[in-house]
């Protein structure tokens, strides 16, 4: 009973958690640059205060394999969403905010002929954003996790990061299971005229996609002889 | 005359209050990778030459009309001349300022850039640095912002650009004789995942055209005080 016991959670194990991390090279899954803001804005004289809504969208330039994309015919946007504040921590001229909660990072796929063309407008949330920037279809979902956002308020510059997992959209389809998670990051300022009024930031960042995750393949003759 | 001045006043702050629906960057760049020798990401010795390569992947703005994606073509830049001042430790961040510094974008139709390793190197700056050049700018203020605590390893950089010459110089005007500025601006990244060994960090930025330049609040009155 002990030995079979033992044999079954190896079996499961094997089945399982064979799995080891490749040691190829991350990849590029897309480049994303727009603007951020906070709402809800719990103090306006304050970013990043405990309990602020985390947001930003704009336009995705470049998209590559595993999703596909025709710049031509279609714009391509993000929505940042679902990210709390829920710690703030100052350094010096430096603050640290962390969002422990899940967000997601979708990219919408709209048609530059028939769809609406993404606009910015001012001091969003607004009929303009992120309204032209969630419209047409959503090609890519992914969850954000331990996301972290750093600013230095000396510099008026900053970046952030999160862990990034492709869970949903049209192309989700398109990943294969075991290549589906990554991780994101951007810089970030506040120093640009470009910013529209009301926007925090402006962005500028990108998303990799981890390696895929490696499976040995065998037999179960193969994995009972060994425990044997 | 004096109707004349008045009139192009208002043009002028007409246009300048004019929010576009989309405030794209001029140029957007996918990778760019930083090089200095005897540096590392949390330390740079006062006298440090910094400098950088990229790839060109979307323009916009006064650019628009250039495209980076054609294959018969390529967009490149070379960032040389930025003198270190010595990385200044706020722990764990590390903030590095950076003296002088040229930045000069190419159109080469002989394709060719490729990121070598260990830099410089017979590729490395030669393969950025061929074609001709449409844009040159002086830089101010540059500097970059590292730490010790992201998971995936990663900061800002951003400097300031005085555009000063290139074949394409006069798209970048402030339409008064002189050029419009322009902020250089990004995220930064060292984690190993993503790095060619021999560069210091990946760079995922753009420049973004401030112009129109800021406004300072007046009333007709003192406009009209102005010229008269």
């Amino acid at each position: 009973m002990n030995r079979l016991a033992t044999r079954a959670v190896f079996v499961l194990f094997l089945a399982c958690a064979v799995s080891v991390p490749a040691a190829r090279a991350q990849s590029l899954l897309f480049d994303y640059v727009g603007f951020d803001y906070e709402d809800p804005n719990l103090n306006p004289a304050m970013f990043g205060a405990v309990g602020d809504g985390y947001r930003g969208l704009g336009e995705v330039g470049s998209l590559f394999g595993p999703l596909t994309s025709d710049q031509t015919n279609f714009q391509y946007t993000y929505y940042f969403d679902g990210l709390t504040a829920t710690a703030r921590t100052t350094i010096g001229p430096f603050i640290i905010i962390d969002y422990t909660n899940t967000g997601t990072l979708t990219i919408y796929e709209d048609s530059r002929s028939t769809g609406t063309a993404a606009d910015y407008g001012t001091n969003p949330p607004s009929a303009l954003a992120p309204a032209t920037f969630v419209d047409g279809t959503a090609i890519l979902v992914g969850n954000l996790t331990n996301f972290q956002y750093i600013f230095n308020t000396s510099t008026n510059t900053g970046s952030f990061e999160a862990d990034f997992e492709a869970v949903g959209g049209t192309q989700i389809g398109n990943f294969p299971l075991n290549q589906r998670k990554g991780w994101t990051f951007a810089g970030t300022s506040g120093n640009s005229v470009t910013v529209p009024t009301g926007y925090a930031h402006q962005v500028d960042g990108q998303t990799f996609l981890n390696p895929p995750t490696l499976n040995r393949t065998g037999t179960w003759g193969g994995i009972k002889a060994r425990y044997r | 005359m004096k109707a004349a001045g008045i009139l192009l006043s208002v043009v002028l702050l007409a246009g300048a209050v004019v929010s576009p629906a989309l405030s794209g960057p001029i140029v957007d760049w996918d990778p760019a990778y930083f090089w200095e020798p005897g540096a590392t990401p949390i330390s740079s010795l006062p006298g440090g030459q910094l400098k950088i390569v990229g790839t060109v992947s979307a323009f916009g703005g006064p650019l628009t009309f250039l495209n980076a994606n054609m294959p018969a073509k390529e967009y490149t830049f070379y960032v040389y001349g930025l003198t270190s001042t010595g990385t200044v430790p706020i722990v764990p961040f590390y903030v590095t300022a950076y003296t002088g510094g040229t930045i000069e974008i190419y159109e080469d139709s002989t394709p060719d850039a490729v990121f070598d390793p260990f830099p410089p190197n017979a590729n490395v700056p030669s393969t950025f640095i061929d074609g001709t050049l449409i844009l040159s700018g002086n830089m101010s203020n540059f500097n970059t912002q590292t730490n010790t605590i992201t998971l995936h390893q990663t900061g800002n950089a951003e400097g300031d650009i005085a555009w000063t010459g290139g074949s394409l110089i006069a798209l970048v005007g402030n339409g008064v004789g002189g050029t419009c500025p322009a902020i250089f601006t990004g995220g930064l990244t060292w984690s190993p995942d993503v790095l060619i060994p021999g560069y210091l960090f990946r760079h995922d930025g753009k420049i973004d055209h401030e112009c129109p330049t800021p406004n300072t609040p007046s009333t007709w009155g003192r406009i009209k005080t102005l010229y008269r």
